[in-house]
């Protein structure tokens, strides 16, 4: 104990002497919106998120960073780091008593979960945003992240769903159901697998819901026994399949984007995406071929939002109140949503906004959707608590991915 | 008497200094490990550290990396002598294949793990040549180079990546040492095979061992090829401890820190086998 407490101290040093000198804090929780905007002026915001998509990195860069200096004075700083990355990192200035180096991060589920278990988050305030007003608060999947209440500990921000991809020239019947999924992967031996990461694991969960008669059983917190019957059907499942995976499961790639290289290249007849729009801008990209479409399992897909936070050590929550608000005004959630730039889903509800809004956002969806509104709805399901997201990852890991040679 | 005090003294302080980052590093994973500090801690215990090491997946990765490390070393080693051998003369035609041979150092490790993606994947420029050729029909009916359990591809990026570098070395030596030892024996009646045998390679050896080690213990922690091209069944090390890094299970993260010191004792390893060879030398030639 006392070699860790000496440890502690001297990386409380280390980190420290980083930091440079502390700003009095102000609670921006207690002023007025115009104060806030006020004291956010002339300040600069970094900004923590995933920089693995050039488009979403293109809306940032160039059409947000810009709006942000012109309307607000607001410097926009961004640096990588998704995730169990920013838990990580919150968790190191924490026990240095450090000043935090971010001041908004871009999170959901579990990472919300272990950041408001550890009390690392600043809050409540996303309640406090003028544009929180246009949210759409009848959705659960946006009022509950995971199941668990946002509480106002972190503002919505885009909006989902998970999709298969297919091409419609390779496969122009594709299968409908898990079930149907299973006879054709049966049928075309080595054609189909699933990435190790994020969209591998929402894959599971896809399968964990279909195979134990919906969503509804695994609702209402994590249960172990109720895990542990339900998993175990997935297992089976995909025991029973392996042989027939691309590399009879021996190997999987790492995260989806080579899943989406193997798919355009012809190794593999599926990828997927937990955002069902990115067909429409990878093919636009070129990097998916133009006759590639989104494939809603009839099953039910998991439908989920991503969220900002401020970290409870920011050195400027007012900055980066004042950058969430503008990144859930009508402008930058429609501009988001154009399939040329991300096509990411709003978290508005159309009906909320001002007429002359509505009516851009109802043409953009009607123009511009890969799939109906009325049947992604129809399919979407929510997610449950993380602890199913952890343990699907983990015992896959352990079951599937270490048995396979 | 100041100044000879102070240099006495200079030595280890200066050793100390320069060690001082990897020693709090060390010192902060063993701690982190045995959860004396960080997430998922809750006193000194030996429990994670006992668990990761009882994992069949660790023990895996690990001779998967060990293994796949030597192979590459042993390439591109065996590609850089050849290559000086061969191209040690200073005329135009052996400069430029030195320099050609050099050339590659420029390019970072990330986009030649990427350059033998689109090689040799099973639709990559390869497996599309030999198609082309009538050889290949299908896709999979090319043997998997990359995401394979040998590694395969893995080897072959990293050994290539790896050449221009033990190449200069092996460049340098000959062309700094070598020619006078190698007259000298011819003289004393030495035919060429023993040449290279008695002297080239011995010489060649002893210079380039520091470099040898230097690459062996570089691919062994290399992540970025890795998580390229490298299978998930066995998974190397290095990804094996980012996994349990970025795991969103906290109880998890000791598990990253026992991995990382696993790695650090494979290069303490290569580098006290370095020492030893070393000794050895030296004590034949005393």
């Amino acid at each position: 104990m006392v070699a860790g407490r000496v440890l502690r101290a001297s990386v409380v040093l280390l980190l420290s002497g980083c930091s440079g000198e502390t700003k009095a804090a102000v609670d921006p929780g207690t002023l007025p919106w115009d104060a806030v905007e006020a004291h956010a002026r002339g300040t600069s915001v970094t900004w923590r998120m995933w920089r693995g998509d050039p488009s979403i990195n293109a809306y940032v860069d160039r059409w947000v960073a810009p709006r942000l200096r012109q309307r607000y004075g607001i410097t926009l700083h961004t640096v990588e780091g998704q995730g169990p990355e920013i838990v990580n990192q919150l968790l190191l200035e924490k026990q240095a008593g450090a000043m935090g180096s971010a001041d908004l991060v871009w999170i959901n589920g579990e990472a919300f979960h272990n950041l408001r278990e550890a009390d690392l988050l600043y809050g409540p305030w996303a309640h406090r945003l003028p544009n929180a007003a246009f949210v759409d608060s009848a959705s659960s999947t946006i009022q509950r992240d995971f199941e668990q209440p946002t509480d106002g500990y972190e503002s919505p921000w885009g909006a989902v769903q998970f999709a298969l991809i297919y091409d419609s020239a390779r496969t122009p019947h594709p299968p409908g159901t898990i079930a149907e999924l299973a006879a054709w992967i049966r049928r075309h031996p080595g054609r189909f697998t699933h990435d190790q990461g994020f969209t591998g694991t929402t894959f599971l969960k896809v399968l964990l819901y279909a195979l134990n008669g919906g969503v509804a059983t695994f609702q209402g917190g994590f249960e172990p026994e109720r895990y542990h019957r339900g998993s175990e059907r997935v297992w089976t499942w995909l025991d029973s399949l392996r042989p027939a995976f691309w590399r009879g499961g021996a190997a999987y790639p790492p995260g989806v984007a080579e899943l989406h290289r193997l798919f355009a290249n012809g190794e593999v007849d599926f990828s997927m995406s937990m955002n069902q729009n990115e067909v429409v801008t990878k093919v636009r990209q070129g990097v998916l071929p133009r006759t590639a479409r989104p494939l809603l399992i009839r099953d039910g897909t998991i439908a989920n939002t991503h969220y900002l936070g401020v970290p409870g050590n920011a050195a400027n929550p007012a900055g980066a109140m004042v950058v969430a608000n503008f990144l859930l005004s009508p402008e930058a959630q429609l501009e988001k949503l154009k399939p040329e730039v991300w096509a990411d889903g709003s978290v508005l509800a159309t009906p909320r906004l001002p007429p002359a809004w509505a009516g851009q956002f109802r043409a953009l969806e009607a123009a511009s959707h890969a799939l109906p509104l009325d049947s992604l709805t129809k399919y979407a399901r929510p997610e449950v608590a993380p602890e199913y997201h952890e343990r699907l990852a983990a015992d896959w890991r352990a079951r599937i991915r270490a048995g396979g040679s | 008497m100041i100044a000879d005090r102070g240099g006495r003294h200079a030595v280890p302080l200066s050793a100390l200094l320069a060690a001082l980052p990897t020693l709090v590093g060390v010192g902060y994973a063993v701690a982190a490990a045995t959860g004396l500090i960080g997430d998922g801690g809750r006193g000194f215990s030996l429990d994670r550290t006992a668990h990761v090491l009882a994992e069949h997946v660790v023990w895996r990765g690990l001779f998967w990396t060990l293994g796949t490390a030597a192979a590459a070393t042993a390439l591109a080693t065996a590609g850089a002598v050849l290559l000086a051998v061969t191209f040690r003369g200073t005329g135009a035609a052996d400069r430029a294949a030195r320099a050609l041979a050099v050339l590659p150092m420029a390019v970072p490790h990330l986009v030649a793990a990427a350059v033998f993606v689109l090689l040799l994947g099973q639709s990559g420029f390869l497996a599309r040549a030999l198609y082309a050729a009538g050889i290949a029909r299908a896709p999979d009916s090319m043997p998997a180079l990359i995401y394979d359990p040998w590694g395969t591809g893995f080897v072959l990026a990293l050994a290539w990546k790896e050449l221009p570098f033990l190449s200069l070395l092996a460049f340098t030596i000959l062309a700094t040492r070598g020619s006078q030892l190698e007259e000298t024996a011819r003289s004393l009646g030495a035919a060429p095979g023993e040449v290279f045998r008695r002297v080239t390679w011995p010489m060649l050896w002893r210079g380039i061992l520091p470099g040898v080690i230097a690459v062996f213990v570089f691919i062994a922690g290399s992540y970025e090829a890795a998580v390229l091209l490298a299978p998930s069944n066995p998974l190397p090390l290095p990804l094996l401890t980012f996994e349990r890094y970025t795991d969103p299970d906290l109880e998890r993260r000791p598990d990253a820190f026992v991995l990382v010191l696993v790695g650090l004792a494979i290069s303490a390893a290569a580098v006290a086998a370095h020492e030893w060879a070393r000794s050895r030398q030296e004590s034949f030639e005393a």
